[in-house]
């Protein structure tokens, strides 16, 4: 065993990574080892049908059993491939009786069930130790190797199972229906004639094959799971260095003297170079594409070749081939036994759909339950983006009708209602007579109000008098238009210009406001 | 830099290693370590055996609340069986509680963290690798895949890989620290470096028998060789 050989990257793993390796290792060798395992155990398998033909569970029994047997040429392989010694299938199968010898007896009874059984197998059959040696051997290199290969194990018989259950259900699922009822059948009432005893001994058979998959795999495991161990407890890795850079520094100490030993020979001729290319061409005469360095083993043209090759080569160059499915044919025309198959599909259907209704209390309940979840998802993003939306959703709005507000004073006149005395033309007569000026602005400033109020006049301050004079005539009530003109110029007669109106006026204008406005409290 | 093997049948195929290189867009080799089967098959298992504890006990608590408590339950048992692996993976580093108990964790192809996407890909597709039964895609996949991947891992590009724990600082033994006779790779360094660190769980005779394979390089008898590796040693690792 030279470990420089070694086809492993030796390194010291932890436990997991070790059995990892393991399954690459079954995998770069995976075509010896499967041919060997199942040229093995196929006719073993064979000769137990044979001879137990009815008895299918303990001919599997014994098969089991025998398993750390067979096991010995999967590690054997394993052990040569490893070091780059891959023996061919013929020289496996041979050396397979040598192997079977040592302590065959005692791998098949007492330590058939150790669950470290992949881990202990190389201490027997590579170190080939056996008894006291052996025991204590396992003792040093169990203490942290064990745990993985117990776990390897326990994982193994799982996997062993849902391996088998996975093959039995695919084969199930590939028969046909009619098949599978008629078997239903007569599985019940054949089953103590014992006709279906094939049936086991094709299970049986489902799990032999599955076990060419599983078992190199599982030995492979044991055996880095093996190495692993040895490598951190004797330091290969190390080793491996250590022996490298000897050969390394030994091979550079020789390469040195040799080239000294050249150069001192070869200095006379070099120093008359030297002296004759002392002055080089500005321009080279042959171009730079032309060939160079022909009477070298390695002339320009060869390098160029090797570089475009390499060029040619994964990291720089990148193919990939891309392979994609498309429809050929025009769609056939649908054909009666598919519509038929459709309105059976449909009925079905409809079927299933009268089930669910006979359930949607149920249906209703998660129905109320999703649309509340719904709901309260809209509600939480609207809480959640709230000051997003206060700051964006506000601009788009649609700009707001402004509200008329009625103004409180006009021309400096207030004209809220209850400012106004209760009756105007009792006041305006005691008024007239001494205070004239006040008389007129107040019928007047009673006049806006009730315009304002009961006419409902869309009055504004900035309105000067003729204007809200125009607006009482678009009232069309000619008798309130005469009145307000007459009321209008009289008052701006006073109010501006200082005029007294004729003293006639109070009653004319008393009396047309009494029968203006007073008129429903008269009557 | 890896030191050329000297046989010829091996320099053929590159040696088998579990490591995956991802090569980052500055020309720096990350290295990961896919986790295979057999961890993650437990992994599994945990997680799963933590799903049936919850969902037993939820359903027991809720089993009191009849038809509203049967809603509810089946409501959780959609949240635990498509989400449970998913807001795990992403929202704490690529580990669920059983991934994290195996020291593993799920990241992208590329290293980077898992996102939502590849989670949901990678779990939904669970569907694919248990059929026909228990796993048995997944299984073959897994022992198939150079990198250790079942389908959905393969569909979603995401890669289960060893966590790197924080290194300890080693302990070397007492030794005066020399310069080394000669110069050297970065890979010789590191196995010096090594076989000073690892010197107590290596027995007396095979650390001679170690030291003495560079004592004729080092210019020493071979009863002196260990020390004065270990001497070089401190050297590389400089004052601490």
């Amino acid at each position: 065993m030279r470990l420089t050989d070694a086809s492993v990257v030796i390194r010291p793993r932890s436990a997991w990574e070790a059995i990892d390796l393991g399954v690459l290792l079954a995998k770069q060798h995976a075509g010896l080892l499967m041919l060997s395992w199942a040229l093995v155990t196929l006719p073993i398998f064979a000769l137990l049908c044979l001879l137990l033909w009815d008895y299918p569970s303990i001919a599997l029994l014994i098969f089991w059993w025998l398993k750390p047997a067979y096991e010995r040429l999967p590690l054997y392989i394993l052990s040569h491939a490893l070091f780059g010694a891959k023996p061919s299938l013929k020289q496996a199968l041979k050396a397979l009786p040598g192997l079977l010898k040592p302590q065959l007896l005692a791998s098949l009874t007492w330590r058939r069930l150790s669950p470290t059984r992949s881990f202990d197998m190389p201490v027997m059959q590579l170190e080939g130790l056996s008894g006291k040696a052996r025991s204590q051997r396992l003792i040093a290199l169990g203490q942290r190797g064990a745990k993985g290969a117990n776990w390897l194990t326990i994982v193994g018989m799982h996997l062993e199972m849902a391996l088998w259950f996975g093959i039995i259900s695919l084969f199930y699922m590939l028969l046909p229906a009619q098949v599978e009822l008629n078997w239903s059948w007569d599985s019940l009432i054949k089953a103590a004639a014992g006709e279906w005893l094939w049936l086991e001994h094709l299970s049986n058979l489902l799990y032999v094959l599955l076990l060419i998959l599983w078992e190199p795999i599982y030995v492979a495991c044991g055996f880095t799971l093996y190495l692993n161990r040895r490598t951190a407890l004797e330091a290969w890795d190390i080793e491996l260095v250590f022996r490298r850079l000897r050969q390394r520094l030994t091979g550079v100490a020789y390469t040195l003297l040799l080239s000294c030993f050249l150069l001192l020979a070869q200095l006379p001729s070099n120093a008359m170079a030297a002296a004759s290319s002392s002055s080089l061409p500005i321009e080279d005469p042959i171009g730079p594409q032309a060939e160079r360095l022909l009477k070298q083993p390695l002339s320009s043209r060869e390098a160029q070749q090797s570089i475009t090759q390499l060029l040619d080569q994964p990291p720089f160059e990148h193919r990939e081939t891309v392979t994609r499915w498309r429809f050929g044919d025009e769609a056939k025309e649908p054909s009666a036994a598919d519509a038929k198959a459709l309105s059976e599909l449909l009925k079905n259907f409809f079927t299933l759909a009268e089930l669910w209704k006979s359930i949607d209390a149920v249906a209703l309940f998660f129905e109320v339950l999703l649309w509340a979840m719904l709901f309260g998802l809209i509600a939480w993003l609207l809480w959640r983006y709230r000051d997003w939306l206060s700051t964006f959703a506000g601009r788009i709005r649609l700009p707001q009708r402004q509200h008329y507000q009625p103004p409180e004073q006009l021309f400096g006149l207030e004209l809220a209602p209850q400012s106004l005395p209760a009756d105007i033309p009792g006041e305006v007569e005691r008024l007239w007579d001494e205070q004239p000026r006040a008389a007129l602005g107040l019928l007047y400033r009673a006049l806006l109000s009730r315009l304002l109020h009961e006419q409902r006049l869309p009055l504004q301050s900035a309105h000067t008098e003729a204007e809200v004079l125009q607006l009482v005539q678009a009232l069309e009530r000619k008798e309130l238009s005469q009145f307000s003109q007459g009321l209008t110029h009289h008052w701006q007669n006073l109010a501006y210009g200082h005029r007294l109106p004729p003293a006639a006026l109070k009653q004319s204008l008393c009396s047309a406001w009494r029968r203006l406005f007073e008129q429903g409290v008269q009557v | 830099m890896s030191p050329t093997p000297p046989s010829a049948s091996a320099a053929a195929r590159p040696l088998l290693d579990t490591r995956y290189k991802v090569e980052t867009p500055e020309g720096i080799d990350l290295i990961l370590r896919p986790a295979g089967l057999v961890p993650r098959a437990l992994a599994f298992s945990i997680d799963l055996l933590i799903r049936g504890a919850l969902l037993g006990a939820l359903f027991a608590a809720l089993a009191l609340l009849g038809q509203f408590g049967m809603g509810l339950g089946t409501i959780l048992l959609f949240l635990v069986t498509w989400w449970y692996m998913v807001l795990f993976e992403v929202l704490n580093q690529g580990r669920s509680p059983g991934k994290q108990l195996m020291g593993l964790r799920v990241i992208h192809d590329d290293g980077t963290p898992i996102g939502w996407a590849a989670s949901l890909t990678r779990n939904l597709l669970r569907f694919v690798d248990i059929l026909p039964f228990g796993y048995t895609l997944g299984i073959l996949s897994c022992l198939n895949h150079p990198a250790f991947k079942r389908l959905g891992d393969i569909a979603a590009g995401t890669l289960v890989v060893y966590r790197d724990n924080a290194p300890a600082s080693p302990e070397l033994p007492q030794a005066e620290a020399l310069r080394a006779p000669f110069s050297m790779s970065l890979d010789e360094q590191r196995a010096l470096l090594s076989f000073a660190e690892r010197a107590q769980s290596l027995s007396g005779a095979r650390r001679e028998e170690l030291a003495s394979i560079l004592a004729e390089t080092l210019q020493v008898p071979a009863a002196q060789a260990e020390q004065q590796i270990h001497g070089i040693a401190r050297g590389l690792l400089g004052p601490t």
